[in-house]
């Protein structure tokens, strides 16, 4: 969307791209915890760093989809 | 065997034949409709077996059955696609003006009343299971399953009724 001129890291696009990384991280994070059975502190800490990989993967692909 | 088990058995034996059926007989487009079936009967069946037998796992094997049936099925719908539009000699070269004329895009080759009975039965289960299972994070996993059957059957159907022709390289 943005690329026509020289990428400008502003501070707006920062935040953008930190909220859309957040939203993606809480709703997967989220599913995850609902997916699993028993919720403890492992599963906790797996959940959120898989939802964080997921995060980057999610808006990545978004971003694929939007730059056709 | 209980009422569960019961259930699970006539879903699958009902829905296994229509399957049977549809896969074996016709033209290409019922047979891709037919093979979506599959999945979408075998979802709500696991959800029965799940309560019947009392193992949530299979929950687990519903939820990825929901999820991967209709993405193989737009597989289908995109490898097939010239072969599926030779199907279609009413819909397939009329302008998606003519198809939005028809109110609920049915115009396809892609049964519309198969799909709606599929997703009716996919809410019943789940409505069912839900009211036995109870408020809590099961509910919501089975909530998200029958959302995830219901969406993904209904834009399987219309992806094979020629619903996203409009989609550049969808």
């Amino acid at each position: 969307m943005t690329g026509r001129t020289a990428p400008r890291t502003t501070t707006r696009t920062v935040l953008l791209a930190l909220g859309e990384l957040l939203a993606w991280w809480t709703a997967l994070a989220l599913l995850w915890l609902v997916f699993i059975t028993s919720v403890d502190t492992l599963e906790r800490i797996v959940g959120a760093s898989a939802a964080a990989a997921g995060a980057l993967l999610a808006r990545a692909g978004r971003r694929a989809v939007n730059w056709r | 065997m209980n009422g569960w088990i019961l259930a699970a058995t006539v879903v699958l034996a009902g829905g296994g034949a229509a399957v049977l059926w549809g896969v074996t007989s016709g033209p290409m487009s019922r047979r891709v409709v037919a093979q979506n079936l599959a999945t979408s009967v075998a979802c709500p069946a696991l959800l029965l077996l799940a309560q019947g037998y009392d193992r949530p796992a299979y929950v687990d094997l519903a939820l990825l059955m929901a999820l991967l049936g209709p993405i193989g099925t737009l597989v289908f719908a995109r490898l097939l696609a010239v072969d599926l539009a030779g199907d279609r000699p009413r819909a397939g070269r009329e302008s998606p003006a003519c198809r939005a004329n028809d109110g609920n895009f049915a115009s396809g080759p892609a049964a519309w009343g198969p799909t709606w009975a599929a997703a009716a039965l996919g809410a019943g289960v789940v409505v069912a299971v839900c009211v036995a299972t109870g408020p809590g994070r099961a509910m919501v996993k089975l909530l998200v399953t029958g959302a995830l059957l219901i969406g993904g059957n209904v834009i399987a159907s219309r992806a094979l009724s020629g619903g996203f022709e409009g989609v550049r390289g969808g």
